[in-house]
């Protein structure tokens, strides 16, 4: 009995100790804006570094990296593949382990998380930040401080079908919203197909179609200074409503599978036209077989106010803070963002360069199709980098499928899931 | 003198019987030492933590500090209850149990009595056809039932159409997409049930059976009133099991619909997860508790409903 007690007195005392020990710091995070990392050394890179990178990626590195070490003799690459489902439990972990790799390729939403749990290190300024495109360096960015560089980018346009616009009567697409409707409208009157334009009816990421029109009307995604979420824009608010009506006025099919089957129905000319990103060209072209590249063409968005913008996806490069072996790391991010690295890395892996000059390459100049995306990408926007983006989007996707299935009012829609994103707040 | 060396006597062996218990009782501890240390490593710690997390508003980057966190009371499980999603994934997780247990319950003892009396032929092979569905990864059956339910072209739909019915969008109609689900999960966990109630049926004494035939009692009525009574350990290990599985129900709506459409599948452990995976581990362990909470209940009241009357 009397052990009992003192038992537990013990472990109260224990417990006692440990909720003392308990309490944030008064200055947890995100401190004063616009750090630069230390200067790394001029010398020769050396040593081992450790990179993780995510699936065909990640496969795929080790081809590039080869390079790397022939070009400093003695480093050694070592490259781990992580599968993406796996990979951001992976870095949570390895963060909190404090057993990071030097080097890792990490998703753009990730940045506000990493940078504010202290784990990755601002960018040093011998990378010339202006020599990536806007919208992909902004991704780099918390609070004002760059940390590690994008790698490769992607952005959202409009897919065709050059055949089937014919018979509807367009040669391209409009450079306005009225337009693209009408062009729809006119492939499910004139050129026999069931739906004008395959648009997501909400749901996971369908944020990622709506905000180019929004981007285009000039919408800015926080407010206060960049403090604040601001989803119920007057600029989110038009797009969002256009973006509806073309569920309502039966453009777009509102119940489609949850399983997208894009490709076949672009091949078959069932929907004839759809927004996404780079990866789409081989997926058609691999469905719709043979001389299906000639049948189809790719547009940048139309126009709103404030001009034609996208947006723009892609993964980073960082370094970790408690790499052993700093100067090689970031020398080894610094050759990545090479131009002619880039536009090797576009050969093996036909990722986009993130790097504008590296655009000038003779493999992507002289593609008329990749020409459009080169072009999208220098209005393309990325949405804020706040640890908690991912959530408080989730609202949004979740109001979009509302306002396309059950014809919810955009106003309030919009105003429920800035309801939501204040009360989640920004995590900074 | 004697008496003393009694005494003494009694002394010594209750000495030696004690220190004989001492080493016992040592060898006991050292022998259950790798357990206690595995369980208090991989089971106690993990609970007194999430336990703990659950009061704070810990978040993911708060990992490489876990300590250094505020405490907040209840406002965690506050924080949830008051959550309409959680609210919604609540009824719907309600709605899955309610509907699909029953229909889970009564289709396992429907093909256990049937295996049990009325299929001789073949008996194994309809056992393994029907226990099948429980050992085969869910996700190759999501795969499978996404292209049954498919709208239009589905294989159930075309079959519908055969007689005339128009089918529903099943998983991308709000209303149809739960049935969906509850029809897959049911089809996909009645077997384990059944080879239990198989295992309770074939326990029933023939002689019971036979002695109220001979008091002319129908088939219906014996099942009624010999097999339902000695089957009630069997229903309530069964419901027990069945009911804990379906409340934290995850790998339908993970692999099939995401929750959606409109939130119209999303569960009390799949929001949970999207918790932790948002980051709020705080908020999720909470939930996680709340959930716990809900299944102790459930449990204690089948127990009350179904124990042994004498």
């Amino acid at each position: 009995m009397r052990r009992t007690t003192a038992i537990t007195v013990a472990c109260m005392t224990a417990a006692a100790l440990t909720m003392t020990a308990c309490g944030r710091n008064a200055d947890a995070g995100g401190s004063g804006a616009g750090q630069t990392g230390a200067a790394v050394s001029t010398g020769k890179a050396s040593g081992t570094i450790t990179v993780w990178a995510m699936g065909a990626e990640g496969d795929n590195l080790s081809k590039l990296t080869k390079d790397f070490e022939t070009a400093n003799p003695g480093v050694k690459v070592q490259v781990t593949a992580i599968p993406w489902d796996a990979a951001h439990d992976k870095f949570t972990a390895a963060i909190a382990a404090g057993k990071t790799p030097d080097v890792a390729m990490v998703g753009s939403t990730w940045m506000g998380e990493f940078a504010s749990s202290n784990a990755i290190d601002p960018t040093p300024a011998q990378i010339d930040k202006s020599s990536f495109f806007e919208g992909a360096q902004k991704t780099t960015e918390v609070n004002g401080t760059s940390y590690g560089i994008p790698w490769y980018v992607e952005t959202r346009v409009v897919y065709y079908r050059t055949d089937l616009a014919k018979k509807a009567g367009f040669d391209s697409v409009p450079t306005n919203w009225q337009g693209l409707k009408d062009m729809a409208k006119a492939m499910q009157t004139k050129a026999g197909a069931k739906w004008g334009i395959g648009l997501q009816a909400g749901g996971e990421g369908s944020w990622q179609t709506v905000m180019p029109f929004a981007w285009s009307e000039g919408a800015d995604l926080t407010k206060d200074g960049g403090k604040a979420y601001n989803f119920d824009s007057p600029q989110l608010l038009k797009a969002t409503k256009y973006y509806q009506s073309f569920f309502t006025d039966g453009i777009s099919d509102k119940s489609a599978p949850a399983t997208p089957t894009t490709e076949p129905d672009f091949a078959s000319g069932k929907v004839p036209m759809f927004i996404s990103g780079p990866w789409e060209m081989s997926a058609v072209e691999k469905v719709g077989g043979a001389g299906f590249k000639d049948k189809y063409n790719v547009a940048p968005i139309p126009a709103g106010s404030a001009g034609s913008s996208s947006f723009v996806g892609g993964s980073n490069f960082v370094v970790f803070k408690n790499t052993k072996n700093r100067d090689t790391a970031w020398k080894f991010v610094q050759w990545l963002a090479d131009p002619k690295v880039q536009a090797k890395w576009y050969s093996i892996s036909t990722d986009l360069p993130s790097v504008k000059s590296a655009w000038q390459d003779p493999s992507l100049a002289s593609d008329k199709k990749l020409a459009v995306f080169g072009k999208q990408l220098e209005t393309a926007k990325a949405p804020p980098s706040f640890p908690t983006w991912e959530q408080a989007v989730k609202g949004l996707d979740t109001e979009m499928e509302k306002i396309t299935k059950t014809g919810e009012d955009p106003a309030q829609g919009l105003k429920t899931a800035q309801q939501q994103a204040d009360s989640i707040g920004t995590g900074m | 003198m004697t008496a003393q060396t009694a005494q003494n006597g009694a002394a010594t062996s209750r000495r030696r019987a004690d220190s004989a218990r001492r080493r016992e009782g040592r060898a006991a501890w050292i022998l259950a030492v790798p357990f206690c240390l595995l369980f208090l490593a991989f089971t106690a710690w993990p609970v007194i933590q999430s336990l703990f997390m659950s009061f704070t508003d810990t978040r993911a980057r708060d990992l490489r500090n876990p300590f250094a966190v505020n405490i907040i009371g209840f406002d965690n499980f506050t924080k949830a209850l008051s959550d309409p999603l959680f609210r919604t994934a609540a009824g719907n997780t309600a709605y899955f149990v309610l509907v699909g247990m029953p229909l889970t319950l009564v289709v396992a003892l429907a093909a256990a009595v049937a295996l049990d009396k009325g299929i001789t032929r073949f008996r194994a092979i309809f056992r393994l056809g029907f226990y099948m569905p429980v050992i085969t990864s869910i996700v190759a059956v999501a795969v499978v039932w996404r292209f049954l339910l498919q709208n239009p072209g589905g294989l159930i739909n075309t079959v519908l159409g055969w007689v005339g019915i128009t089918g529903p969008n099943w998983l991308g109609d709000p209303h149809w997409s739960m049935p969906s689900l509850i029809l897959m999960a049911s089809w996909r966990n009645f077997g384990t049930a059944m080879i239990i109630f198989l295992a309770g049926l074939q326990a029933v004494p023939a002689e019971l059976h036979e002695a109220a035939a001979i008091d002319g009692a129908s088939a219906w009525k014996r099942f009624r009133h010999v097999t339902m009574p000695l089957l009630r350990p069997t229903l309530l290990f069964v419901m027990v099991t069945t009911a804990i599985g379906y409340l934290q129900f995850f790998e339908e709506p993970f692999v099939m619909t995401k929750g959606g459409p409109l939130n119209s599948t999303i569960s009390l452990s799949y929001y949970t997860y999207q918790q932790f995976g948002f980051g709020n581990y705080g908020l999720a362990s909470a939930m996680s508790y709340l959930i716990f909470v809900v299944i102790a209940i459930v449990t204690a009241i089948q127990f009350r409903l179904l124990r042994e009357r004498s």
